[in-house]
């Protein structure tokens, strides 16, 4: 059976007490939309504590900037704490780490725009609503999210109708 | 012998639901009739299939 590599490194984040919300098209399908994606999109906590255990998670997941891949370098500190988005590859695939997204919003803004979701083998997960990634998606109108918009927004009309 | 059912209906585009601009509302509702962790999980079987797919085809 093939190694479960997005759990995996939901686990992973988890177990090393990782404060994060899911975004992005992960957070979407979790929420019944049927999208197509491949990485995980995770903004974090950047408070100093949560920047620690997420440098501990990123190492034990060999994590490296997916740019320049021949120079293999590491996320440190300072790109962990930054407002920025952080394309990694890690050992179980990729996966970005996004200080803020939209109009400079971070976890703790975030944090009250998501719901917890069981997502099997005991983990739950603090993923953004739909309401909100739609939101932000509308605010970005760039052509991708563009063209996964209205899949978003029949998800949530569907879903509302129970 | 076997003798076919005859289908409630015979128009096919009343076996479809799409939204007016086109999205399958049948595949959302059936997304939403599952847990998020069933989610997960066929997102992840098909994450697989597509890339053992990809490497079963690398270099063509």
């Amino acid at each position: 059976m093939p190694e479960r590599k997005l759990i995996a490194t939901l686990r992973a984040l988890l177990e090393g007490s990782v404060e994060f919300i899911l975004v992005g098209g992960l957070a979407a399908v979790l929420q019944g939309a049927p999208v197509d994606t491949f990485d995980i999109d995770v903004v974090h906590s950047r408070d100093a504590g949560n920047v620690a255990r997420l440098q501990a998670v990123l190492e034990a997941l060999d994590a490296r900037f997916r740019m320049q891949p021949e120079r293999r370098l590491k996320p440190n500190a300072s790109h962990l704490a930054s407002a920025g988005h952080l394309n990694l590859s890690t050992r179980y695939g990729p996966l970005d780490l996004l200080g803020t997204i939209g109009r400079d919003l971070g976890y703790r803004e975030l944090l009250p725009h998501s719901v917890e979701l069981d997502i099997g083998e005991g983990l739950r997960i603090q993923v953004l609503d739909l309401e909100t990634l739609i939101a932000l998606k509308e605010e970005l109108a760039g052509e991708k999210d563009r063209a996964v918009l209205p899949i978003l927004r029949r998800t949530l009309e569907e879903q509302r109708k129970g | 012998m076997l003798v076919s059912e005859p289908m409630a209906t015979s128009d096919p585009a009343s076996l479809t639901d799409y939204s007016p601009d086109g999205v399958d509302l049948t595949l959302i509702r059936w997304m939403l009739s599952l847990t998020p962790a069933q989610r997960l999980e066929y997102l992840e079987e098909r994450v697989n299939d597509i890339i053992t797919i990809r490497e079963l085809n690398a270099g063509t």
